[in-house]
């Protein structure tokens, strides 16, 4: 996290910093509720559902830095895995989906596990 | 902000490519239609991922009740097949990428960045996949400061002026 001064070096644009923001939680959501379609139909349960939710969200994490953040940042010089250009914190860039999209997961894993054991 | 208030006489480079917009504008529907059929495709498989499992548990469960008649019911907790699966892994990740591709393209943070960007592309490089404008694009922000007219170099101005009335009178000559 930046410190005040380097703020006032090189202050932050606000509109971008809610706009990408929102743009990956958009992206979360969606793909969360993917994720529990697949796990309901693959009749997952307990831990390995979550395990399977874990793993795939990092799966977007990185394929979202793989097409949308990685060409840019590094024809601007910024070293591999780097989101500083789009995002303030790298932790909320990889593991923000682990709590953004979760309810959304546990709704359509609930709801596709009845669908297809019932 | 002091530095960019200071810096900003220095950025007056306005260089708008004629053909690069269209082409930009061009992959960007290219860029749409492309995750929307990836997406639709995907889709297409998880849902027929979806019927195929919802056939194999209700096949098992008929299994079941006429083999519990003749024996014990230890067939009903199968597993379900490898090839569905396979389907529905692999039509998660065929939409996961259709997703992804279909996400708007993400602006700078950092203000020297973004107004970089702004001046070098223009409105161009703030659009969505479909290639329409932002709805709160506003431009450059130091517009008001590069329009002061103590900052007009009038006499560049001048020459261009007469550059121009000179070349339209020789066309008017031939």
């Amino acid at each position: 996290m930046p410190s005040e001064q380097e703020l006032q070096i090189s202050p932050i644009v606000q509109e971008s910093l809610v706009h990408n923001s929102r743009t990956l939680y958009n992206l979360q959501s969606l793909t969360a509720s993917l994720f529990g379609v697949s796990a309901g139909i693959l009749g997952l349960e307990s831990y390995s559902g979550f395990v399977f939710y874990v793993a795939l969200s990092l799966v977007t994490a990185v394929l979202f830095y793989a097409l949308r953040v990685a060409p840019t940042s590094l024809a601007s010089g910024k070293p591999p895995l780097d989101t500083s250009r789009y995002f303030r914190g790298a932790y909320d860039f990889w593991a923000g989906g682990l709590m953004n999209g979760f309810a959304g997961f546990v709704l359509t894993w609930t709801l596709f596990y009845g669908l297809v054991t019932a | 902000m002091v530095i960019c208030i200071l810096a900003s006489p220095i950025i007056v480079i306005r260089s708008f490519g004629a053909s690069r917009p269209q082409a930009q504008e061009a992959s960007n529907t290219a860029m749409t239609l492309l995750s929307k059929t990836i997406t639709a495709f995907g889709s297409l498989l998880l849902a027929h991922a979806c019927y195929s499992a919802r056939e194999h548990t209700a096949l098992q469960s008929i299994r079941a009740a006429t083999a519990a008649t003749l024996t014990s019911s230890s067939t009903a907790a199968t597993s379900l097949p490898v090839d569905i699966i396979i389907e529905t892994i692999i039509s998660t990740f065929i939409i996961l990428l259709g997703l992804v591709l279909g996400t708007r393209p993400l602006r700078p943070l950092e203000w020297r960045v973004w107004a970089g960007k702004i001046e070098r592309e223009g409105e161009e490089g703030f659009t969505d996949n479909a290639g329409a404008v932002d709805k709160d694009y506003m431009g450059n922000p130091f517009s008001v400061l590069e329009s002061r007219p103590n900052f007009v170099d009038i006499r560049k101005q001048r020459k261009e002026f007469a550059e121009w009335v000179q070349k339209g009178d020789g066309k008017q000559g031939q």
